[in-house]
């Protein structure tokens, strides 16, 4: 019973947050000046009876209060308006077409990255200052420090310029542009172009993961209870996995809620260099042609999903540790 | 001033060095940290004497085109040309060491900027508490919640389409008014996560017996903020400040990469965008400037994580 009420008030929560995003984005659309210079940018000779026409075509000619409470409206029904670009195509149309191929990028390099980091830090936390600690903590470090993008660059030159191993860009191509096994397996070839994109995601947010779990491993095998429970004779093995992980991994819990909000977002670098066709590159073409409404909409399904992702950890927080639910 | 008063201040000052010293005595024998060190002054030296290590002049300067005016454009590395030359003709090695002077001043303004709001709005929040932190807070969120990079990209753009004012020199380089917009943009959209810890620092240093005293004895608000609580979260600042450093140059450089930097601003971003669609023939005018983002940034996060340990002894063994 705690726990519905816990969720209702985190929901109820959630409303203002929300509201005051949606008119931050909003606002975004207006600093640029009327939003008509921006989609005749580049059509002098355009006609003020043109204009008006663009102006409803967009709804652009009410006043803006109404047009932002309408764009609201909207959105709880699912529609996101019309791109300035793309020939005026629906927000929504374009955001699912690109939807998919994002998140499975993201997934699979965010799972892997948990899956590995837990046991790397783990290891690290163990035996602090060995020789293998220094290493994984350097390689850390290191992995922190990379400009994404660069290493996509590198990987490229390297991999598919150099070797010859792997597809430079996209999500499909060509049989030729992998010429190593000569295979045309549709299958075999969209692994392919997964391979560089997932190497450079799940190498940085690894990075991240092991640099949280061996800190808070350390905090945790500092504390009194994993010294009660050494002290009760526990072995070494059991006082780790059973007693210390679970205090320690839930900074984890909180990065993969935040990170599979960001799923949506994508990683623009990454996508931009690997021309995925995913959300995050199209985005960076979106800001670039300053598409508001396209802007707008992804910005709100990241957001959403960020919050809704915020909410799941919230939730599994209170089930793994009940006294957050008193507070 | 009395005798006393003077062995007061003198006391006072001796162990605050003291507290200093011992930090200093803990980071030396960290060698990632010295290793760290040594990478951020040798960036500052490169950058302090860029005119003279590099072999041509800094763009906008027509020079920067040698090599395209004697036919070298896209030339690998050789004895005239260290780094080879990019796509459109400059001398790489130049360019990079130009950049450094960019790196430099985009790290600390921006780490400038978000610090300042950090602890404006972390103090007010974490020492008034109440109303005033929720208020604070929410709006905290909203900046985390929000996807920053997309949104610095999308602010960088309209204000570069309108960006006017002028230009000014650094260390013998024109920043032009593009980057300053860049620079203040990732600013505002950066301090959030760093407010969170100010404002932590805070409730934690308010809850201390000597500034409860020091309230008992009726020390304005301000004074306990500036003269007893700031000095006291010193540490996690500068330690937060010099990690911010690194993030903000690779913050910078992904935007120029991503093609929304001031084209007339050469930072390392820039370069790699110069020649990104000309990868495949000029590999090296892409390798040797990222090279120099990931010395940079490496080494504040090494001195940063360095400073962490010297400055927060608690998990050390």
């Amino acid at each position: 019973m705690s726990l519905i009420r816990y969720i209702a008030r985190r929901l109820l929560y959630m409303v203002p947050l929300l509201l005051g995003i949606s008119i931050i984005s909003f606002i975004t659309m207006y600093a640029a000046g009327d939003p008509i210079t921006i989609i005749t940018m580049g059509k002098p000779t355009i006609t003020e009876a043109q204009r008006q026409a663009i102006r409803i075509y967009y709804g652009l000619d009410k006043p803006v209060p109404v047009q932002y409470l309408n764009w609201l409206v909207n959105i709880l029904k699912g529609d996101f308006g019309k791109s300035f670009t793309y020939g005026g195509q629906p927000v929504r149309l374009l955001i699912e077409q690109w939807f998919w191929p994002t998140v499975e990028l993201q997934l699979i390099s965010i799972l892997l990255a948990v899956a590995l980091s837990i046991p790397i830090g783990i290891m690290s936390a163990k035996n602090q200052y060995s020789k293998r600690d220094i290493t994984v903590t350097s390689i850390a470090l290191f992995g922190v420090s990379m400009p994404t993008f660069w290493l996509g660059v590198i990987l490229i030159i390297a991999f598919s310029y150099n070797l010859g191993w792997l597809p430079s860009a996209g999500a499909v191509g060509a049989p030729y542009l992998w010429p190593l096994f000569g295979i045309e397996n549709p299958t075999l070839d969209h692994l392919a172009h997964l391979i560089l994109p997932v190497t450079v995601l799940t190498y940085v947010s690894l990075a991240q993961n092991v640099r949280l779990v061996r800190a808070n491993m350390l905090e945790v095998l500092r504390s009194d209870y994993i010294l009660a429970a050494r002290a009760s004779g526990l072995s070494e093995r059991l006082v780790i996995y059973k007693h210390a992980l679970r205090n320690s991994i839930t900074p984890v819990i909180t990065y993969l809620g935040l990170s599979l909000g960001a799923v949506v977002g994508g990683a623009p670098m990454t996508e931009y260099v690997f021309n995925w066709p995913g959300l995050g590159r199209r985005f960076v073409d979106a800001a670039m042609n300053l598409d508001f409404p396209l802007i707008m909409g992804i910005t709100m399904i990241i957001t959403i999903m960020t919050l809704v992702a915020n909410l799941i950890v919230d939730i599994s927080y209170a089930f793994i540790d009940p006294r957050i639910r008193v507070e | 001033m009395t005798k006393q008063e003077k062995t007061k201040a003198e006391t006072a000052s001796r162990r605050s060095a003291s507290q200093w010293a011992v930090a200093w005595r803990r980071f030396k024998r960290n060698r990632a940290g010295v290793a760290g060190l040594i990478m951020v002054s040798a960036l500052v030296f490169i950058a302090i004497f860029h005119n003279l290590l590099a072999l041509y002049p800094a763009r906008p300067d027509p020079k920067a085109f040698t090599p395209f005016y004697k036919g070298d454009t896209a030339k690998p590395p050789s004895a005239n040309y260290p780094f080879g030359t990019s796509a459109i003709g400059t001398d790489v090695f130049s360019d990079v060491i130009h950049g450094s002077v960019y790196a430099i001043y985009v790290g600390v303004l921006v780490t400038v900027i978000t610090m300042g709001l950090a602890i404006v709005v972390g103090a007010i929040a974490g020492y008034f508490g109440k109303w005033v932190d929720n208020i604070l807070m929410r709006i905290t969120e909203i900046f985390l919640v929000f996807p920053s990079l997309l949104l610095i990209l999308v602010f960088v753009r309209i204000f570069s389409i309108s960006a006017g004012g002028g230009s000014w020199q650094f260390l013998g380089i024109t920043v032009p008014p593009g980057l300053t917009i860049v620079i203040f943009i990732l600013g505002v959209f950066n301090w959030a996560s760093n407010a969170r810890m100010v404002r932590g620092e805070f409730l934690r240093v308010r809850e201390m017996e000597f500034v409860q005293a020091e309230k008992a004895l009726g020390a304005s608000n301000w004074r306990i903020i500036f003269r007893h609580v700031l000095p006291n979260i010193l540490s996690s600042i500068i330690v937060v400040a010099t990690l911010t450093i690194a993030y903000a140059i690779l913050l910078e450089a992904a935007v120029s990469f991503l093609g929304f930097g001031d084209p007339n601003t050469i930072t390392w971003g820039q370069i790699l965008q110069e020649n990104f669609s000309e990868m495949r023939t000029v590999w090296w005018a892409e390798f040797f400037p990222g090279l120099a983002i990931l010395f940079s940034v490496f080494g504040f996060n090494l001195l940063g994580d360095g400073l962490s340990d010297a400055l927060n002894p608690r998990l050390r063994e």
